[in-house]
């Protein structure tokens, strides 16, 4: 079976359940694939160790939990320590680089790719938009879902009314993530 | 600053075709000629002498930076109507945005100030602005009933504040649109925790 296991960490407050979602949503509504989604969060939410685990495949999954990643989202340190070293071999981390610091602890092999979220979403105007920026930066590096699909995600998974912004969000993730891959390439 | 989703076509209810787009520095001159068009009694509800060049100059270097955002409406490459959404970008008030809609004489009641206004309102939710405020005096129906149409309430009535043409004062109302219940719900939907999330 052609499937990928992604894990999406960071702390309470910063979206990551959202993020899990949208992936999630855009492969198995929009992209005619296989999904699930498993949540987990600290008894405290805001401010406590978060992280959603999607797996994304052609047929049906029969296993929903994500032991060693393909692609690691993280959006804070503590999730960075606790997560990395469970990526798989030539697998892709994705990371908040101006809150965390890729060291030793990653597995050798492992492509990280950093993007400043929180400073983009701050300058679209609203932090809380952060994690549709490492949602559009996971479409634009992995390119595992088609651009359509994820962009209708994430229009269906926001409020009413904030469509707009969370939308330039994306699309400033997914730009970004195109360029580093360019560049890396 | 880019705005999404422009150059946006519209028809006008007799038939007329508009263009609505983010002004230009290019559009300068076309729209000192548009308000030096309006009815001087119109040009007494704006808070600047739309009619000056040096009005013009700031109020691009405005938008240049980001602190005014401007749509215009163009026709037969003449700008028969614009429309503002003035904020601040530091202080106590950043999350207010004043919206401010302007349209050619021959035009009102043709739906263009609602499309510029309804254009405006989105945008300003876009740009993560919580609430809007609009300054219209008394008697000004026809805007009010537009703005009415988009959720804004009169929160305000500052008496004898503006002197009309014929110097006679007039009551200015604020009314405003609260939007900030957007962002709340945003902001529910990550904070990563809901037993029945998804469920």
């Amino acid at each position: 079976m052609d499937k990928t296991e992604i894990r999406v960490g960071g702390l309470g407050g910063q979206g990551v359940i959202l993020c899990g979602m949208i992936i999630g949503k855009a492969a198995s509504i929009h992209d005619g694939k296989h999904a699930t989604l498993i949540q987990a969060f600290g008894p405290e939410a805001r401010g406590s160790a978060c992280s959603a685990q999607v797996t994304v495949a052609n047929e049906a999954i029969g296993y929903p939990y994500v032991k060693k990643p393909n692609v690691l989202i993280v959006m804070s340190p503590d999730a960075y320590t606790q997560f990395a070293p469970q990526v798989a071999p030539g697998g892709t981390l994705l990371y908040e680089n101006e809150l965390i610091h890729v060291d030793e602890t990653l597995p050798k092999g492992v492509k990280a790719y950093g993007i400043p979220a929180t400073r983009f979403a701050e300058e679209l105007g609203r932090r809380l938009v952060l994690n549709i920026v490492m949602v559009g930066f996971f479409a634009g590096v992995t390119g595992l879902l088609s651009p359509e699909a994820m962009e209708k995600a994430v229009k269906d998974s926001v409020p009413r009314g904030t469509e707009d912004l969370n939308l330039r969000a994306y699309r400033k993730g997914y730009e970004y993530g195109r360029e580093i891959l360019a560049k890396a390439s | 600053m880019k705005l999404e989703g422009f150059p946006q076509k519209l028809t006008l209810k007799d038939g007329s075709h508009v263009e609505i787009r983010p002004l230009a520095a290019a559009d300068a001159p076309a729209l000192l000629q548009f308000y030096r068009a309006l009815p001087e009694e119109d040009r007494l509800y704006l808070k600047d002498d739309v009619t000056k060049p040096e009005w013009l100059e700031r109020f691009v270097a405005l938008v240049d930076r980001d602190e005014v955002v401007s749509l215009i409406a163009v026709m037969g490459g003449k700008v028969i109507g614009e429309a503002t959404l003035y904020r601040a970008l530091h202080g106590w008030a950043t999350h207010v945005g004043e919206l401010r809609v302007s349209v050619a004489l021959k035009l009102r009641r043709s739906g263009l100030g609602s499309a510029l206004a309804k254009d405006l309102v989105k945008l300003a939710i876009g740009l993560g602005v919580e609430k809007m405020i609009v300054q219209m005096v008394e008697n000004q129906l026809s805007a009010r009933r537009v703005f009415e149409r988009m959720g804004f309430r009169q929160e305000a009535v500052l008496r004898g504040h503006v002197k009309d043409i014929h110097g006679i004062k007039r009551d200015l109302v604020i009314a405003s649109n609260d939007v900030s219940h957007l962002w709340e719900a945003m902001e529910a939907l990550v904070s990563d925790f809901s037993p029945t999330f998804g469920g």
